[in-house]
């Protein structure tokens, strides 16, 4: 396990769920039925999970560092809403669960002007060392924030669309 | 519609179906140099494509302004890295349907070296082209997803259908 981190963190956002995460949807992610294709849904998803790790301090510079990555084990989406291209997305982020390598986040994408809830994005995160490709525990400094900001988003509710397993017997 | 304006391929009663190949293009690797997480779907789409054009509800489909397809839900085994220019092999298993929806999984492999890289497991809803609403199979496409999905009815379910995602405390 890294002691510390080379470089300084950022002032860490304790706000549950977190909210820092805005994009747009871009033209070439729209596909020949007029509207985001599925896999991009994925690819903004992907940026929300790198703020939640930019905000305990695993941004580019840990892979730029040479210290470490962070690769994703498991997703599971729902497609709420269609976005057309050039749509305002805002993202919010509840942490659900972490272990001494993982993380399990729950993402909400929404329109962002108009407010209705486009996707939702479950996803396990594993933290990797750099040399040998293979888990690793968290660096110290970002086991230590993971654990204040576990405190913040524990006691949020349950999300409805968290933990789904996909059949057609529901509904 | 019983015949569409459009010829549909031969059926490939296979099972599972195993006609989907493709490439890892410079354009989906990330800073961590290998596949980035939303090109395993982009790829996976692509073998969406192959399946339906199975039962005629590919691009023509859409071009023809009958119909498209909509996911409602995904999800995704992240298994093994590939790396740029890897070969892939996509196999689709269907698990289950009704009238409007289709539930199926894709195993990714690497092409030359066999490993599994990936899973994703996903439901496919039918919609009405004009309306833009949800809407049953056209007769010639349910028509070819019984007979495939009888023919993929006896192959065992993959372990990665029907995941529950959480970490496991010891």
């Amino acid at each position: 396990m890294l002691d510390s981190l080379p470089y300084e963190l950022p002032e860490l956002v304790l706000r549950a769920p977190l909210d820092v995460h805005h994009s747009t949807v871009l033209p070439e992610w729209v596909d020949w039925n007029g509207h985001m294709n599925l896999a991009f849904y994925v690819t903004a998803f992907d940026q929300a999970s790198g703020a939640f790790m930019r905000n305990v301090g695993l941004g580019r510079r840990y892979v730029d560092g040479k210290l470490g990555m962070t690769f994703v084990l498991e997703t599971h989406v729902t497609y709420d809403r269609e976005m057309k291209g050039g749509a305002p997305m805002r993202f919010t982020t509840q942490l659900l669960d972490r272990d001494a390598k993982k993380v399990h986040l729950y993402h909400e994408m929404f329109h962002a002007e108009q407010g209705y809830l486009a996707a939702t994005n479950e996803v396990i995160v594993m933290n990797i060392d750099y040399a040998s490709r293979r888990s690793a525990p968290w660096p110290a400094p970002v086991a230590e924030r993971l654990e204040v900001l576990w405190q913040a988003h524990k006691e949020l509710p349950r999300p409805n669309n968290a933990g789904r397993v996909m059949s057609l017997k529901k509904k | 519609m019983k015949v569409p304006p459009y010829p549909l391929i031969e059926l490939d009663l296979s099972a599972p179906l195993d006609r989907h190949r493709a490439t890892v293009l410079p354009e989906w690797i990330d800073w961590n140099g290998h596949m980035n997480v939303g090109f395993y779907v982009v790829a996976f789409d692509k073998a969406t494509d192959t399946l339906c054009e199975q039962f005629g509800c590919s691009f023509d489909y859409t071009r023809s302004e009958i119909g498209m397809t909509f996911v409602l839900e995904a999800h995704v085994t992240y298994d093994q890295e590939v790396k740029e220019g890897d070969p892939l092999r996509i196999t689709t298993q269907i698990l289950d349907h009704d009238a409007k929806r289709l539930h199926y999984i894709h195993a990714m492999y690497h092409a030359t070296e066999g490993y599994l890289a990936a899973t994703n497991e996903l439901m496919l809803m039918n919609i009405d082209h004009a309306s833009r609403r949800s809407a049953p199979w056209p007769d010639f496409a349910l028509e070819r997803i019984e007979k495939m999905a009888a023919a993929h009815a006896r192959l065992p379910r993959p372990k990665q259908a029907g995941r529950l995602i959480g970490i496991r405390h010891k």
